[in-house]
């Protein structure tokens, strides 16, 4: 009796563990966490569908083939719950290693997946994934394992599904929903961020506003959801064009805006020319037709154009975007003051 | 508490009285399990096993799963044009997938529960059921 008690305190503090984290991989540490001390097992895998994640928290001297073979089986057991295959190569591993057991219990090198214990994680009859208690001895759970391990799942399946919902608002709050790119809002709160960095270090920080030439003849001769699919498909030029730790954003309409952290003017302008050219170079697919595209963009940058502040940054290359297209269009233009010095297109 | 079956006056298992039987096996099986895994997934897995096997046995598809049991009430008025037999071998189906599924999860240990508990049972409407 005093056995129950004890675990059903430690299966109280697991649960309040698992409840209060607020990312998968702490809610996955949480219960990794507290789950020897209700359990003997050598792995404890969670596998989350959404991102084809699969962490697993195992003894020490777990060797890699008993780890495979619990991949394997997860795997196995999710595509019959799931009625759909995964593909298990597609699967990121995260594997977190610690000593589960005393050292004189350490596991065979060729030690065989032999009893587990896998279940879903169903919320309103969806499933977000799978957990499973896994060992190399026989027998190794029973029916009172069974059920702890189901209110540790039921628990994780909520907490998981409000870490899913919380994720999708998130996304909302700073994703454009059309092109999948950053919002104007998420633009401006870190635009805040790398300025006050860069401005504090004199670090460079570069902006370049862009916006597609004559986009509204495309929107008035091929309708508006075509126009959208052109959005599309400059977005996923943008994006592909930029650095690792560029933003791009959509500014409203069809103009955008990348940050560039820690380019100088010169490297800024490299950046902008290449996305000028590319987009030059493609031929769009609009309906039945094919056409060409031209952008023209405007370029600031810090220290070079001296702005006090995010603001007069944008500005700035809002500034030089005008000049670009009142020089003709189709070319980049980096902030001069008064007048934008226009840069030849090559 | 469950109710007996008995034959009708024409040697005949009505449509009505085998679901009566499955539906207090159900019922069994619904306490005895969820007790175990909870009825979150069980009722996960028995809309999985009725999913699977609504193809090929349409009047299972009105049994009406959620987190508070299983229900066979909707399907009566669905099962008087099947046979009784036929019945038999959907409700049949259902019960090997769901013990299926109860192996895929947690090898023998749910099996281990239920099979002492439930399985005669299931055993005895067979032979009851059967046509011999």
């Amino acid at each position: 009796m005093r056995l129950i008690f004890k675990n059903l305190n430690v299966l109280r503090s697991t649960i309040n563990a698992i409840s209060t984290s607020i990312e998968i991989k702490e809610i996955v540490e949480s219960a990794g966490n507290n789950l020897p001390n209700l359990f003997d097992f050598s792995s404890f895998g969670v596998f989350w569908k959404e991102d084809l994640l699969l962490f697993l928290y195992q003894e020490e001297s777990c060797p890699p083939s008993f780890t495979q073979e619990v991949v394997n089986n997860m795997v196995k057991v999710f595509s019959i719950l799931g009625e759909e295959s995964v593909d298990a190569d597609r699967i990121v591993l995260h594997t977190e290693k610690r000593k589960l057991r005393p050292k004189q219990m350490i596991m065979d090198p060729k030690a065989a997946l032999k009893s587990y214990l896998t279940l879903p994680l169903a919320v309103e009859g969806e499933i977000l994934g799978c957990i499973s208690l896994n060992s190399d001895q026989s027998n190794a759970f029973d029916a009172q394992d069974l059920q702890f391990f189901s209110v540790i799942g039921y628990q994780m399946a909520a907490t998981l599904r409000h870490f899913q919902r919380f994720s999708s608002v998130k996304n909302m709050a700073i994703y454009d929903t059309l092109t999948g790119l950053h919002n104007r809002r998420y633009f401006e709160e870190k635009l805040e961020v790398e300025a006050q960095k860069c401005f504090c270090s004199n670090t460079p920080l570069s902006l370049v506003m862009v916006d597609i030439d004559f986009f509204k003849k495309v929107n008035d001769t091929f309708g508006h959801t075509e126009g959208d699919q052109v959005l599309c498909k400059v977005s996923s030029l943008l994006k592909t064009s930029v650095r690792k730790k560029d933003i791009v954003a959509r500014y409203g309409g069809e103009e955008f805006i990348l940050i560039l952290p820690e380019a100088r003017l010169e490297e800024s302008f490299v950046i902008a020319e290449r996305i000028r050219r590319l987009v030059e170079n493609t031929l769009f697919e609009v309906g039945k037709a094919q056409v060409n595209l031209t952008l023209s963009m405007g370029i600031s940058n810090f220290p070079s154009h001296r702005a006090k502040s995010k603001e007069e940054l944008t500005e700035m290359a809002d500034q030089a975007l005008y000049d670009a297209k009142r020089g003709g269009r189709n070319r980049v233009c980096i902030f001069t003051g008064k007048f934008a010095r226009e840069a030849v297109p090559t | 508490m469950a109710r007996v079956v008995k034959e009708d006056k024409r040697g005949k298992w009505s449509s009505d009285l085998v679901l009566d039987l499955y539906s207090n096996l159900l019922q069994e099986i619904w306490e005895l399990v969820s007790a175990l895994i909870g009825e979150a997934i069980l009722a996960f897995l028995v809309t999985l096993a009725v999913r699977k096997l609504g193809e090929k046995y349409p009047f299972l598809n009105s049994i009406a799963v959620s987190e508070d049991g299983i229900s066979l009430d909707e399907m009566k008025e669905d099962c008087r044009t099947v046979a009784p037999v036929e019945i038999h071998r959907g409700f049949q189906s259902l019960i090997n997938h769901l013990s299926h599924l109860f192996s895929v999860l947690a090898e023998g240990v749910i099996n281990k529960e239920l099979f002492p508990k439930v399985f005669p049972k299931v055993k005895e409407a067979e032979r009851i059921i059967s046509p011999k």
